[in-house]
């Protein structure tokens, strides 16, 4: 990705994100990216770089819209006219945010809605993976559970054989202690 | 017995705790990269303390002002 590096010039370098409804017609869309470029034209700035993300949800209703798309503009221009373009900015029609922000120095330049996507995608895998592996955690309990019912029938079973070999000790200890040949 | 209890309540000390982003010395976090700074905010939409994870000063003023750009166009949510 390119890095922006100022020229020497009297110039800066500006990013201005733009945030539009998504529901807006073409010709609505094509009009108000018409509108924002003949604003930078007209302060005479020079578009350096543009991304854009496409629909994207918001995370809260902006003028009653749910999702919106957004336009990263990198730009370089005189830093006396920011206000200017601000403030035309904020009464362009069909336009919901807009921010302006100066990058830092040799700010590296990513595209955060392919970013995003990739997370978006690794975040699933990473649900899926966690369910596969509760649902290997719940085989083995169902297994543990089934093996210990078997032993516990098994010890069940046992049990009354061993009493009768009880019963049959106590006869015999009865039968000893009856002896009377032993004089106890 | 009392003595064990304590010891088992004790937390790590958060002062051991170190900066995620001076790990990776970062200089500058962008209010577009959601994906980093999602795990310093909660479920109800608000900044993590720095008690709690760890940034440096720095940094956190850094974090705060991504988020609230990321607030202002509507990325995040302010309050869930």
């Amino acid at each position: 990705m390119p890095t922006l590096t100022p020229t020497p010039e009297d110039t800066v370098i500006y990013e201005f994100c733009v945030l539009y409804p998504s529901n807006l017609s073409q010709k609505e869309e094509q009009t108000l990216l018409k509108g924002i470029e003949e604003i930078f034209a007209e302060a005479e700035a020079k578009e350096l770089l543009r991304d854009a993300w496409g629909r994207r949800g918001l995370a809260y209703p902006i003028k009653k819209q749910t999702e919106g798309n957004f336009v990263v503009l990198y730009i370089e221009m005189d830093p006396t006219k920011v206000r200017e373009i601000d403030r035309q900015l904020r009464i362009l029609p069909h336009m919901l945010r807009h921010l302006i922000v100066r990058p830092p120095k040799d700010y590296e330049v990513t595209k955060f809605s392919q970013r995003f996507e990739q997370w978006l995608k690794d975040r699933e895998t990473a649900v899926e993976t966690e369910r596969k592996e509760e649902e290997k955690r719940l085989q083995r309990k169902v297994v543990e559970k089934a093996k210990r019912e078997v032993k516990r029938t098994e010890a069940k079973k046992k049990a009354p054989t061993s009493t009768l070999e009880e019963a049959d000790l106590s006869k015999k200890l009865d039968e000893l202690i009856s002896d009377d040949s032993l004089g106890l | 017995m009392k003595y064990r209890k304590q010891q088992q309540q004790q937390r790590s000390d958060p002062k051991l705790k170190k900066c995620p982003f001076c790990l990776k010395e970062t200089k500058y976090i962008d209010y577009k990269d959601y994906p980093t700074m999602k795990p310093f905010v909660d479920y109800f939409g608000n900044i993590m303390k720095r008690y709690y994870s760890g940034v440096c000063l720095k940094h956190q003023k850094m974090l705060r002002n991504a988020i609230e750009r990321a607030r202002f166009m509507g990325m995040m949510a302010y309050r869930k």
